[in-house]
């Protein structure tokens, strides 16, 4: 089993601290006055025992890379506009095809990416599975280059950089920025 | 403001209807989760959405705990359905669940067929 670093668990840590106080409503008391200081130490105290176990799964390589505000900032970019968009244009695409004013056409495409490092890859095909019209089913790697395979409801093509540009649109493009 | 809140959770359930008729529309197991994807992105974040307007406008006091709790539901929501929706997909290939109708192509199959 690998170890725990200390950046590794300080950092699981802070991160279910600031979920502690997101679902407790301690963060709106926070600012209005009023806060708990039992619920307030209670919570260091479960997120301190909860990063003891889940670090090692939670955290594999740099420990505060999301701590850097810049990075943060094109995170919250990416997912509340260009993932927003990518995902209004594939729902009303689908919703379209379900109340059948347009043909489905379905195949399983292999598409190439580029992106090394692994929560990359991750949050890249979790990012295709949840935009309607593709589900990511496997990730394959060979050649020193990473694929995914994935359905796609309308395989206009099965070239793999034609499919690829047109499935992933612009968002490998901004996971790199994040992640990279 | 009510009235906007009116239109989010609108359009939701519109998606919502989409997904459930291509539930029951679409030939094959794959195509039909491609359509409930329709339901747990669309369909459950614009009810989301509107419940946070909801508690901040339209209560007497803003409930901002119940906003933010709202949204960590949301953000839960996006980050399980896909990884659930790849592991249900790649269960069945494996399985050997097939299309009636033949897909247009089929490089996953292929590609097992060549490394077996």
């Amino acid at each position: 089993m690998k170890k725990t670093k200390f950046s590794a668990f300080l950092s699981t840590a802070i991160v279910c601290y600031i979920f502690w106080l997101l679902i407790t409503g301690q963060i709106a008391s926070i600012f209005t006055g009023g806060a708990s200081m039992q619920v307030l130490l209670a919570g260091a105290v479960v997120s301190v025992i909860t990063a003891l176990f889940s670090a090692r799964f939670f955290i594999h390589s740099k420990a505060f890379w999301l701590f850097n505000p810049l990075r943060f900032i094109i995170w919250v970019f990416y997912c509340l506009i260009i993932f927003m968009w990518e995902l209004t244009k594939a729902n009303i695409d689908v919703a379209l095809r379900a109340f059948g004013f347009k043909k489905i056409n379905p195949g399983i495409v292999k598409i190439e990416t580029e992106l090394k490092s692994e929560y990359a890859q991750s949050m890249l095909a979790n990012s295709i599975t949840l935009t309607p019209g593709t589900i990511t089913m496997d990730i394959a790697e060979g050649n020193g280059k990473t694929y995914y395979y994935i359905h796609w409801i309308d395989a206009s093509t099965d070239h793999i950089d034609e499919a690829g540009d047109n499935i992933k649109g612009t968002m490998e493009k901004w996971i790199r920025r994040i992640w990279e | 403001m009510i009235y906007a809140i009116y239109v989010l959770i609108g359009l939701s359930v519109l998606f919502a209807l989409a997904g459930v008729v291509g539930m029951l529309r679409f030939p094959d197991s794959f195509c039909r989760m491609q359509s409930s994807t329709n339901i747990s992105t669309f369909g459950v974040l614009g009810v989301i959405l509107g419940g946070v307007l909801w508690s901040i406008f339209v209560f007497d006091t803003p409930d901002w705990a119940m906003a933010v709790k709202l949204l960590v539901m949301g953000v839960f929501y996006i980050i399980t359905s896909p990884i659930a929706g790849h592991a249900i997909a790649k269960a069945a290939y494996k399985k050997g669940v097939r299309p009636e109708k033949e897909m247009v192509c089929d490089k996953y199959g292929e590609d097992l067929e060549n490394a077996d």
